[in-house]
C-alpha cells in the first residue's frame, strides 16, 4: 500500500515539475511577445533603409538591428567553425584512442573548461587581444576574430562531450562489423562509427550554437560594441544582439528604446530558432548522406 | 575430401579482465571441411573464433598467449607475427556474427563495403563481385531487383545470408561463423545450412553451434568445449 502511494506520488510530482517548467517557458515567451510585439516590424531591423537594399549591402542601416543580427550570425558561424574540427577530433581521441590514465586526466581538464565562467573566458580573450596589440601590430585589438575564438573555447566542451558519448555508445557488435571485414581503425571510425554518431554529435553542435548566440560576457570584453555597422572584416569590431539587449536595457532613455530591447530579444530568439532548424536539417540530411550516397 | 591441415592452434590461453576464458587449447582444423564447435554457454567458443582473426584485440582488457598458424595462400603463417597485417588477415579469415549485422546502407553497398575498405574503386568490377557473392550466398534471385533498398528491410534469414555474402566477397580462405542461425526460423536455418554445405569445397568453415541436430547434419568434425578448454 505504502509503495503504491509512493509510486503514484512520484508520477504526480514528475507531472507537476514538468508543468511548472512548461509554464515558466510560456510565461517568459508570453511576456516577451506581450511587451515586444508592438515594436516588431521591418523598421525595427532595417530602420529607414529599404530592406532589399540593406540585404544587398547597397545602403547602410543606421537605426535598425540589421548590423547586430548580421554580427551575431557571423559570430555564431565563425565560433562553431573553429570549435567543430577541434571538438570532434578531441572527442574521437578520447573515445577511441586515449588510454585510461590520459582519459581520466583529460576528462578532468575538460570538466574544468566546461565549468569556466564565461566572463573569465572573455577576460582571457581580452588579455590575448591586448597581448597581440602590444607585441605584434597596433591594428589588432578586440575584434570579431578574437571574440569567435574565445566563444569557441566556451562551447568546445559541449562538442567534445557529445562526440565522445556518441562514439562510446556505439554497441560492440556494430563496432566489430567493419573491423571483421578488414577495416583499419581509421576506416572504422570514419565509415561506421562517425556516421552512426552524427545525430549525437549534431546535438552537441546545436547546444553550442545556442550558447554562442546568447553569450554576452565573452563578447562585451572582446569586441562587441554598440555601434559599428555591419562586420567588415575579421579584425573589425561588430554589433551583436545580446550585447545590444544588455546595452539598451541598462542605458535606455525612453520607453521606445526599451521596446527596441524587447524587440531585439524576440529577434534573437528567432535567429536561434532559425539556426536550430538549419542544424536539425543538416543532421537529418547528413546521416542520410553518409549512408546512402550513391 | 582433402585431409590437409588448415589451422593449427597451440597452447592457446585467453583471459578477459583477468578471468581465464580459455586454457591451453591445442587443436588442428582440416581444410575444406565444416568443423562444429559446441559446448555450454560461456566456455569461450566465440572468443576462440576471435583469436583466429585477431578480432579480440579490439576488446578492452583482454589478453592472449599461445600461437595460431593458418595456411594462407599456400603456406603456414603465424597470424600473430609482426609481419602479418591484421587487415590482410581479416580479409582471408572472414567472420559472420550471431545476430545479422547489416550496415545501415543499401544491399549493394553492404556487399561492396569490404571491397571499398580494400581500396577498390572500379564500379564494374565491384558490381560483378557483388553479384558473384550474392549468388554464392543463394540470395541473388531474391534481391537482384532491389539492390538499392536498405539492407535492413530484408528478413532475418535474408539479412544473415547478406552478411555471409559480405564475408565472402573478398574470397576468404576461412569462414568463421558464430551461431549464425540462432536468431532465425526453421526455414531460414535450412537455407543457410544448405548454403554452408555448398561452400565447403572452396573454404574451411568453423561453426559455433548449440544445436546438436544442426551439428550432426552438416559438420564433418565436432570439437567440444568445456571447462575453458577442448575435451574432444
Amino acid at each position: 500500500m505504502k509503495t503504491r502511494i509512493f509510486e503514484k506520488f512520484t508520477v504526480v510530482f514528475a507531472w507537476l515539475a514538468g508543468l511548472v517548467l512548461l509554464a515558466g517557458v510560456c510565461l517568459l515567451l508570453g511576456y516577451l511577445f506581450f511587451k515586444g510585439h508592438a515594436s516588431l516590424n521591418l523598421s525595427l531591423i532595417f530602420g529607414d533603409t529599404p530592406p532589399l537594399r540593406a540585404l544587398l549591402l547597397k545602403q547602410r542601416v543606421f537605426e535598425g538591428l540589421f548590423p547586430a543580427v548580421a554580427g551575431t550570425f557571423v559570430l555564431v558561424v565563425l565560433s562553431i567553425a573553429w570549435a567543430i574540427p577541434f571538438g570532434i577530433a578531441t572527442g574521437i581521441y578520447l573515445a577511441e584512442y586515449a588510454g585510461p590514465r590520459v582519459k581520466r586526466a583529460l576528462d578532468a581538464l575538460f570538466d574544468v573548461l566546461s565549468g569556466m565562467p564565461s566572463i573569465v573566458i572573455g577576460l582571457f580573450g581580452f588579455s590575448f587581444a591586448v597581448f597581440l596589440h602590444k607585441h605584434y601590430s597596433d591594428r589588432i585589438g578586440p575584434c570579431l576574430l578574437i571574440s569567435s575564438i574565445a566563444l569557441s573555447f566556451l562551447v568546445l566542451p559541449y562538442i567534445i562531450r557529445t562526440t565522445q558519448a556518441a562514439l562510446e555508445g556505439v554497441p560492440l557488435n556494430i563496432r566489430l562489423t567493419a573491423l571483421a571485414l578488414g577495416a583499419t581503425r581509421l576506416q572504422n571510425i570514419f565509415l561506421v562509427l562517425i556516421p552512426r554518431s552524427v545525430s549525437g554529435i549534431m546535438s552537441g553542435i546545436i547546444l553550442a550554437i545556442g550558447r554562442c548566440a546568447e553569450d554576452t560576457a565573452v563578447i562585451m570584453l572582446t569586441g562587441a560594441v554598440a555601434s559599428a555597422g555591419l562586420p567588415r572584416s575579421l579584425f573589425s569590431q561588430y554589433e551583436a544582439l545580446p550585447f545590444f539587449i544588455y546595452y539598451i536595457s541598462s542605458q535606455y532613455a525612453d520607453s521606445e528604446e526599451l521596446m527596441q530591447g524587447y524587440g531585439a530579444s524576440i529577434v534573437l530568439l528567432f535567429l536561434c530558432a532559425l539556426l536550430f532548424v538549419t542544424a536539425y536539417g543538416i543532421r537529418k540530411g547528413l546521416s542520410h548522406f553518409v549512408f546512402y550516397r550513391p | 575430401m582433402t585431409e590437409a591441415i588448415k589451422i593449427k592452434v597451440a597452447d592457446l590461453s585467453f583471459s578477459y579482465r583477468d578471468r581465464p576464458i580459455l586454457k591451453n587449447v591445442n587443436v588442428d582444423f582440416a581444410e575444406n571441411s565444416i568443423t562444429a564447435l559446441t559446448g555450454p554457454s560461456g566456455v569461450g567458443k566465440s572468443t576462440f573464433l576471435m583469436t583466429l582473426n585477431r578480432l579480440w584485440e579490439n576488446l578492452p582488457d583482454a589478453d592472449m598467449t599461445g600461437t595460431v598458424e593458418i595456411r594462407l595462400q599456400g603456406r603456414f603463417r603465424n597470424v600473430y607475427a609482426p609481419s602479418m597485417s591484421v587487415t590482410e588477415l581479416r580479409k582471408m579469415v572472414a567472420m559472420v556474427f550471431q545476430a545479422p549485422n547489416p550496415l545501415p546502407m543499401s544491399i549493394r553497398k553492404n556487399i561492396a563495403f569490404p571491397l571499398k575498405l580494400a581500396g577498390e574503386g572500379n564500379r564494374e568490377f565491384m558490381a560483378h563481385k557483388v553479384e558473384h557473392a550474392l549468388r554464392m550466398a543463394n540470395l541473388w534471385d531474391e534481391v537482384k531487383d532491389r539492390l538499392n533498398d536498405d539492407a535492413r528491410t530484408l528478413s532475418g534469414g535474408q539479412q544473415q545470408r547478406l552478411c555471409i555474402a559480405r564475408a565472402l566477397v573478398l574470397e576468404p580462405e576461412v569462414l568463421l561463423l558464430d551461431e549464425p542461425t540462432s536468431s532465425l526460423d526453421q526455414t531460414s536455418i535450412a537455407v543457410i545450412e544448405e548454403l554452408l554445405l555448398g561452400l565447403k569445397d572452396r573454404l574451411t568453415i568453423l561453426l559455433v553451434s548449440h544445436y546438436l541436430e544442426q551439428v550432426s547434419r552438416i559438420s564433418d568434425t565436432i570439437v567440444r568445449f568445456d571447462d575453458n578448454t577442448i575435451i574432444s
